[in-house]
């Protein structure tokens, strides 16, 4: 980066860090954080002596029964491919015995191999909610208050403005991520570890984990960029927050509705949430309404929602520039 | 002198959905010479600030040439701009930020060190304030600090848009001797403002504009004295009877109360040897030069008259201007020369 870039991209970690609303969001996220922490605290406990052998024995009759049960249900299910009932065919895999954890029959005891994905999706919401109110606000209170005009008196070029300001915004946000990320996720292991218990922390399990954290990462990047655009597409910080609020509403409620009473095909593949929740988990199930009438249910994965996530940032990207670009400041 | 800005041919129509079109510069002329301190008038909503943002690169222009330090804008603007201070109606702040604050960042964005904050603050007065935020300065003190942000790159050419607004007395002082001084260093200052007497102190020369059309320019002196008539004031102790003296000669004579005003007067010592003839003796012989604001109300045909409220588009509309343009430096009076009543 040369030397203007460098001034230019100080100015702006400046403004970003320096602005009351960024950091009041960045305190309201930590003490989302924080609750969360303090409830898990509050509920957990390292089981006792007694406790694990009463949970192992607990485990070890379950192992018993299923061990039983398996084998009636591949009968079943023999005889069921036999006579050609496909349909009715049973899936078994769901009684194997070997995943039966003695960390099922502990109660009060924080599992951190069991509860990490759950922990992370929270962290992921609290994220892309973030980014999406700082990156909307950051440049909307610019464009408002006409410290973007002041700026431009000073660097005319309008894309490098903008673009310096959303890199800048991306590196923050990124960086308050990371560090949340790794804190949170780490808070929660040394948790686990001083009161309850670590469950199965297998090389398979970090590194799902450690996709997942990356994947929430991307998602908080994405929403942070969508709020700046729309906020620089709208010129107002409220535009932002507006359209979102208005696209939950009158589209994911709204729209939902509707499609699925005139029997819309795939309608789910239209709602933008699905992609959220298909990019954090892999993989999706999703059901129409017309799935009653034998639809049959359909899978959105991870692949589905980066390509509309490219699509997407690309066209509110694309527009923000442009307009920003070309339109009158005053 | 080579000219700092030249304008020419602009046009610039705001189009927005609610109030459709609006024509703010319809063929607008402009040429402002290294050095001087040039007036930019005209009536609200004539199309000044919309010239500046358009000479800044924040308004797009429709149509037209600009030229800044010999360099076509807005293309060559990135390279100029360091050259440039401006500040354009009233700047906002962040209101949260102290006076200094804003200025460092500024100062960051340009590469500038800070010692270089220190000096403008203590240039427009705000020293010892610099460290309140700036939603607890007054009006005049924001105006300061928008000044001291247009001072920030040192730059070569200065562009006020009504630098004054919000000033105290002292205030407005401190503006025409920064500007006089800048101007004597070298500095090039263009500065919009409504205060006219202020302008015909400071500026070198004058560009008046109404409805986006250029009205008159040149300098100051020249523009004015082609409104002067000639005329002078006459008080003598008779003076309904020295008017009839005067009269008697052919000269325009108008009579008032307690003096008359004779016009096309090449040199006044007649008046005396010509009364003293007749046993009158002048007790006051005044040239009724006019002044910038009468000139200005006249060519604007914005006088006020009694009974009649002015509305902001009521100005005259200067003919269209005809291109190419003649001579940039011969003073240019575009509209029908009217009638000047000091
Ligand atoms: N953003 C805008 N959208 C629509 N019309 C505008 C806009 N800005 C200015 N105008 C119109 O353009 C014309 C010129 O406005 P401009 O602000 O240039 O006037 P001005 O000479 O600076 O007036 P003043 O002395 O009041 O500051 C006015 O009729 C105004 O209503
Ligand atoms: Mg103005």
């Amino acid at each position: 980066m040369n030397r203007p870039t460098v001034n230019l991209v100080r100015a702006e970690l400046h403004r970003l860090l320096a602005r009351r609303f960024t950091q009041v969001v960045f305190v309201l996220m930590l003490a989302a954080f924080g609750i969360t922490f303090a409830t898990t605290v509050a509920s957990t406990h390292t089981p006792t002596r007694a406790e694990l052998v009463a949970a192992e024995q607990a485990a070890d009759l379950q192992r018993e029964y299923l061990r039983t049960a398996i084998v009636q249900c591949e009968e079943r299910r023999a005889e069921a491919l036999r006579t050609g009932n496909a349909r009715f065919a049973e899936d078994c895999r769901s009684l194997d015995p070997n995943r039966v954890r003695l960390e099922d029959f502990l109660d009060g005891v924080f599992v951190f191999g069991e509860s990490a994905g759950d922990l992370v999706y929270f962290l992921a919401a609290f994220l892309a909610l973030f980014g999406l109110l700082v990156g909307a606000s950051y440049v909307g209170a610019e464009l408002t208050s006409g410290g973007m005009t002041n700026l431009l008196l000073w660097r005319p070029r309008r894309e490098v403005v903008l673009g310096t300001k959303l890199g800048t915004l991306l590196g923050t946000v990124g960086a308050i991520s990371v560090a949340s990320i790794v804190a949170y996720v780490g808070g929660f292991w040394l948790l686990a570890e001083a009161a309850g218990l670590p469950g199965n922390l297998d090389a398979q399990f970090w590194t799902q984990l450690g996709l997942l954290c990356l994947r929430a990462w991307l998602l908080a990047l994405v929403f942070t960029t969508l709020g700046f655009c729309l906020a620089t597409l709208g010129r107002h910080t409220a535009a932002a927050l507006g359209v979102f609020a208005a696209y939950l509403v009158l589209w994911e409620i709204g729209a939902r509705i509707v499609l699925n009473v005139i029997r819309w095909p795939r309608a789910e593949t239209l709602m933008f949430s699905n992609y959220v929740g298909a990019w954090l988990a892999k993989r999706i199930t999703v059901y129409d309404l017309c799935a009653l009438d034998g639809c049959a249910p359909y899978q959105l994965t991870l692949w589905h929602a980066a390509g509309v996530f490219a699509v997407l940032l690309a066209l509110i990207a694309g527009a923000a520039f442009v307009s920003f670009r070309r339109r009158d400041m005053s | 002198m080579a000219a700092v800005i030249e304008i020419s041919g602009l046009r610039k129509t705001y189009r927005s959905m609610r109030r459709g079109v609006r024509l703010a510069l319809d063929g607008f002329d402009m040429a402002v010479e290294a050095g001087e301190v040039h007036g930019f008038l005209g009536p609200n909503g004539s199309g000044k600030t919309t010239t500046l943002r358009t000479l800044l690169g924040l308004v797009r222009p429709d149509a037209g040439q600009l030229v800044l330090f010999g360099r076509e804008v807005p293309t060559a603007l990135p390279q100029m701009i360091d050259r440039v201070g401006a500040i354009v109606e009233s700047p906002q702040f962040f209101a949260n930020f102290s006076g200094r604050r804003t200025l460092r960042l500024l100062a960051t964005t340009g590469g500038l060190p800070d010692a270089r904050v220190d000096e403008v603050l203590e240039q427009v007065g705000l020293r010892d304030r610099a460290d309140d935020r700036v939603k607890a300065y007054s009006l005049g003190m924001k105006q300061r600090l928008a000044v001291a942000s247009a001072l920030l790159k040192a730059p070569e050419l200065l562009i006020l848009d009504e630098p004054a607004n919000g000033l105290d007395p002292a205030g407005i002082r401190e503006m025409r001797d920064l500007m006089r001084g800048l101007a004597d260093s070298g500095v090039t200052v263009l500065v919009s403002s409504h205060i006219l007497a202020e302008i015909e102190l400071i500026c070198d020369a004058v560009t008046i504009i109404s409805r986006g059309r250029r009205v008159v320019a040149g300098p100051v002196a020249d523009v004015l004295s082609r409104f002067d008539k000639g005329e002078f004031r006459v008080r003598v102790f008779d003076h309904v009877r020295a008017a009839g003296i005067i009269a008697e000669s052919g000269l325009p004579v108008t009579v008032h109360d307690d003096h008359f005003v004779v016009g096309d007067l090449a040199d006044p010592a007649w008046i005396t040897e010509t009364l003293a003839a007749h046993q009158l003796w002048v007790a006051e012989l005044t040239p009724l030069t006019p002044d910038l604001e009468s000139v200005f109300l006249q060519l604007t045909g914005t006088v006020p008259e009694p009974g009649k409220r002015h509305q902001v588009d009521d100005s005259v509309l200067p003919p269209a201007p005809r291109r190419p343009d003649a001579d940039e430096n011969e003073l240019t009076v575009t509209a029908a020369e009217p009638e000047v009543t000091p």
